[in-house]
């Protein structure tokens, strides 16, 4: 127990972290970029990923608890800190863990100028509402609380991890127009999900009688679904064997999905550009190794009733207890299926202004119009991913400056979830055709992280050409 | 080139100048073996209600003086109880409209009917318009909490008290347990 809430602990407090990767979109330089808009204007002719390196992401977070809040060294009385915690979290605060590593990337200019991409990357992204009302429950009883109902559709949660293939095509289709799409395939590695549960459990007074209390649990309706995890909690299975089952689920041996993205770049006027994009507008169809934990149902009881019969042989008596216990089985019912079910990939959406300010730069073909760009931009983009409960919305002001035609810096401010202080920053960097660019969020955050509820590196090396 | 160079280096320095700032501080990470979950449960045990009828033996049709009945009470094998209980809370409630008093002797047994905790009390006589209420609040701290762990029936007895009231009206029982646990 104890491990498991260290562990809860370490994952919503030290690696807390966004959930977007902000410092990355509409770097037109990068390549990275057509991740998050397929349609961006970008700005370099071909680009290889080195395997493995070409994008290195880890992302989670918490809103509304860090480390500092619970291990506090002032203070020695952590479990008063833990429910004051719990008591101050509520069901609309999250915890979060997305992680991305680029596998495969490379992409080229076709002679009628669009650009291809493709590549593989593995995915892992988990989300979970704070099951506020349940971990009261846990941690206090329902000794403070009667008569107040403790609410399961608290329980909601998400995890997944796959393998993405993709294929991209980015048109430029004016000198003011660029659009873009990319096909992804989705290959299921592992999914878990809980959403839209129902039920309460009420203790009510009950001066009336027949006891103090009348337990409630009304309109329960739990179910979670899982895929790829049945047969890895089979007994007798060996790490080798293990490894190998999910190997082979990375190429397309266990489910499949598809998704898109899409997205765009308008030029309003020279300076000023609009973009959008949504990514991974998608779809995981959950056949193969699927598990359903269904418990659903109402019941109420105010205690066991002897009934004081003349006793039996031995002084037996009636078996109370059994039939409290049918009666509960049959009125609060404990189910594991394996039907098949379909999830929504989290889909995200993107959407940014840019104001180009100071002189040109033409860095590598002054009579492509297109590839011209200012020093200094500053813009503002509004990043939403689709949880469980809605959009969960980041929204940052920032400012990019080119130094030289191979060094760049971009500053971001964002306001999101988790903080109202998180300045980031993305240094891109090439030596010849060698790129390497790393970003930061929340630097402040760095100084002590304990007390932060908010950081992220996202790091890369490719080899980028232009014609 | 030599520009270059320097920026490198500087984006070189970004990284390691993170490394370097990145610290966790003002917190102690040994207090997670101090974390542990106290929640105290509410939990209604047994409920009756007898009348005059409940003391007759159905075979002879003579009146009893004494009626008893047991209750397993499985939870109390599991191992939330067997290992993290510190302290249970006993509410005993009988409301009395005979005018008859009545001795109550509540047991906890364990498996072989090894008796390991009795609470005992009268229970006060009342009218029909007006029924008494007797309440008993049994408190077993930790130092005791093995005669809980250890039981698994619950056995109540009611023994009529010599009077010459005529012996009719209504007996209702409350029992609840306030069972405070330490994971």
């Amino acid at each position: 127990m104890r491990f498991i809430l260290t562990l809860i602990f370490f994952i919503i407090t030290v690696l807390s972290q966004g959930q977007n990767k902000q410092l990355l979109y509409d770097v037109r330089s990068l390549p990275q970029s057509l991740m998050s808009n397929p349609g961006t204007n970008i700005t370099f002719d071909k680009h290889l990923g080195i395997p493995f390196l070409s994008q290195i992401h880890f992302s989670a977070g918490t809103s509304g608890v860090n480390l500092y809040d619970i291990f506090n060294d002032s203070n020695p009385n952590v479990n008063e800190r833990v429910t004051k915690a719990i008591r101050k979290l509520t069901s609309n605060d999250y915890f979060t863990a997305r992680e991305q590593l680029e596998i495969l990337s490379f992409g080229w200019r076709l002679k009628n100028d669009d650009y291809i991409s493709m590549g593989i990357y593995q995915e892992m992204d988990i989300f979970a509402y704070f099951p506020k009302d349940p971990a009261v429950l846990v941690n206090e009883g329902n000794k403070d609380y009667i008569n107040i109902p403790f609410n399961f559709s608290h329980v909601s949660f998400t995890g997944e991890a796959m393998t993405v293939y993709h294929i991209g095509l980015n048109k430029k289709i004016d000198h003011q127009l660029t659009i873009g799409g990319r096909l992804k395939i989705y290959s299921g590695i592992f999914n878990v999900e809980s959403t839209d549960n129902t039920g309460y459990f009420t203790t009510m007074d009950s001066p009336e009688g027949p006891n103090y209390y009348r337990h409630f649990a009304e309109n329960i309706n739990v179910r979670v679904n899982t895929s790829g995890y049945k047969s890895l909690k089979e007994e007798n299975k060996s790490v080798e064997e293990a490894t190998a089952d999910l190997l082979k689920r990375s190429f397309f041996g266990g489910n499949i999905g598809v998704g898109v993205d899409l997205g765009f770049t308008y030029k309003i006027e020279e300076h000023l550009i609009v973009t959008g994009s949504v990514q991974d507008l998608g779809l995981m169809f959950h056949k193969k190794d699927v598990e359903n934990y269904l418990y659903y149902g109402g019941y109420q009881t105010d205690g066991i009733e002897p009934l004081f019969p003349d006793a039996g042989p031995g002084g037996s008596t009636l078996p109370y207890w059994d039939i409290f216990e049918d009666e509960v089985d049959k009125n609060l019912k404990d189910e594991t299926l394996n039907e098949a079910y379909i999830t929504w990939r989290p889909y995200i959406l993107n959407a940014s202004l840019e104001y180009g300010f100071g002189k040109f730069y033409q860095p590598c073909n002054c009579l492509v119009p297109e590839y011209k760009r200012s020093i200094n931009l500053i813009g503002i983009h509004l990043f939403g991913i689709n949880r469980p409960k809605g959009l969960k919305y980041a929204f940052n002001a920032y400012y990019d400056r080119k130094f030289t035609q191979n060094f760049r810096v971009k500053f971001a401010y964002t306001v999101d979830d988790f903080s109202y202080t998180n300045l980031g920053l993305l240094v891109s960097s090439r030596l010849k055709n060698f790129n390497f660019y790393l970003a930061a969020d929340n630097l402040l955050g760095y100084f002590n992280l304990a007390k932060s509820n908010s950081e992220s590196i996202q790091l890369g090396f490719q080899f980028v050409f232009d014609k | 080139m030599p520009f270059l160079k320097t920026i490198f280096q500087t984006l070189l320095l970004v990284l390691f100048i993170l490394g370097l700032a990145s610290c966790v501080k003002d917190v102690d990470l040994d207090q997670a073996k101090d974390i542990g979950l106290k929640p105290k449960l509410q939990i209604d045990l047994l409920i009756f209600d007898v009348s005059e009828t409940d003391f007759v033996d159905t075979l002879t049709n003579q009146q009893k003086t004494i009626i008893r009945d047991t209750v397993r009470l499985e939870f109390l094998d599991d191992s939330y109880v067997q290992d993290d209980l510190i302290e249970v809370e006993f509410s005993f409630k009988y409301i009395n409209s005979f005018s008859r008093s009545f001795h109550n002797k509540i047991s906890f047994l364990s498996e072989n009917n090894s008796v390991q905790h009795v609470v005992e009390f009268n229970i006060d006589p009342g009218d029909k318009n007006n029924p008494a209420v007797t309440e008993v609040i049994d408190l077993i701290k930790l130092d005791q909490i093995q005669v809980i762990r250890r039981s698994i029936k619950m056995a109540v007895e009611i023994e009529t008290l010599p009077g010459n009231d005529p012996f009719t009206g209504e007996l209702k029982f409350q029992s609840k347990g306030l069972f405070s646990f330490e994971f």
